[in-house]
């Protein structure tokens, strides 16, 4: 056949040193050594190639992706660009990945959890950057005329996505406002759970895992209508909290009181 | 962390692939010039996978500008040779951290 042999890309030197770095010689032992050599780079030039090999996460070992994280954090003090734009550029991979729902790039999505997640154990990023994925993972196209393509009821893949991030920092959520904000958030979690069909087995154990790992008492609600009067506690008890606070506060006094009446 | 009030970092997503930092300056700057601190801008590419959009981050003064500018921004269509129109949206970042304006010199 007349068919020529698939030629192989051609890189830059520049460019082949830095994926022989994140890609062949990256490993625990050898970090301080690629940070180091990393760091010496002419960052003028390569940036922005840099920013791209560090989304690859997906293409190594899933086991390495803290080694990345890791790097980010170290590069970051002398490059506090790149450690912005890095954090920047997992979320809109996140926000993509919810608005495409393609399935052949779930393990990119699942890998990009795990790296946010990373971010957040080598204090990168905090936790109210967690917390707003999480929810927006539950939320995202709900209410609209996409919902059916986005998460139809029998796509499970988004409780994937929160189990990931969930496994990887969640443990971390075990005191003061943290804790209270995963609480509340897991309890969302639930309905969202519940407004899906009936769970594959390999998702239903890794949820009984999550929770039996984060919050062993919690109760796993059984229907939409306990999750619902749970939530709305939940509510009213914050409600209570905040108007309590809001007391000293004369303007927004007045507005807590007839919220709080109306509902 | 900054509450609701106070974010000051945008995203401006689904920009046109022919659109370059300078042509979006000029259009930020018509209303908006000397009112942000930090730009950063991506270029799309065009895969046969998937294409992406452009994107840039602004991080503004104040807090108030940020909603202005999304009233002015948010749903402006731009128009490429082909006659393609791309609608912008305009979002809070949703990491809200943009770089220290004086990073250390790296020693190395």
């Amino acid at each position: 056949p007349e068919r020529s042999a698939r030629v192989s890309k051609i890189r830059p030197p520049l460019h082949q040193y830095i994926r022989k770095l994140l890609f062949s010689d990256l490993d625990k032992s050898s970090i301080e050594h690629v940070l180091r050599q990393l760091r010496k780079l002419p960052w003028s030039e390569c940036e922005s190639y840099l920013l791209k090999c560090f989304m690859k996460v997906h293409k190594g070992k899933y086991g390495q992706i803290h080694l990345i994280a890791s790097l980010t954090a170290g590069l970051s003090r002398y490059h506090d660009e790149f450690g912005v734009a890095v954090v920047d550029e997992v979320l809109e991979e996140i926000r993509v990945g919810l608005e495409l729902n393609d399935y052949g790039m779930q393990q990119q999505r699942i890998a990009h959890m795990r790296f946010l997640g990373e971010l957040y154990n080598y204090e990168h990023i905090d936790s109210s950057v967690i917390f707003d994925t999480l929810h927006l993972i539950i939320v995202f196209g709900h209410g609209t005329a996409e919902q059916d393509v986005l998460d139809p009821p029998q796509d499970c893949f988004r409780i994937r996505m929160v189990i990931t991030l969930l496994e990887t920092c969640g443990h971390y959520f075990d005191r003061g406002s943290s804790k209270r904000k995963l609480d509340r958030f897991l309890i969302h979690f639930q309905r969202y759970i519940l407004s899906k069909d009936a769970l594959p087995l390999d998702i239903e154990f890794d949820l009984q895992d999550l929770f039996a790992d984060l919050r062993p008492k919690m109760i796993r609600y059984s229907s939409i209508e306990e999750v619902n009067s749970a939530l709305f506690e939940l509510e009213d008890h914050e409600r209570s909290f905040s108007s309590d606070k809001a007391n000293s506060e004369k303007q927004s006094d007045m507005e807590k009181h007839l919220s709080s009446t109306t509902s | 962390m900054k509450g609701p009030l106070d974010r000051t970092k945008v995203v401006i997503r689904h920009l046109p692939l022919t659109i370059s930092l300078s042509m979006l300056i000029e259009q930020v700057d018509t209303h908006f010039a000397g009112r942000y601190n930090w730009v950063s801008f991506r270029l799309g590419k065009n895969s046969q996978k998937h294409q992406t959009y452009s994107r840039a981050y602004i991080d503004f003064k104040r807090p108030e500008d940020v909603i202005e500018f999304a009233e002015f921004f948010d749903g402006h269509v731009f128009v490429n040779e082909k006659g393609t129109q791309f609608k912008t949206i305009v979002e809070y970042a949703p990491s809200q951290r943009v770089p220290k304006q004086w990073p250390k010199k790296d020693g190395r």
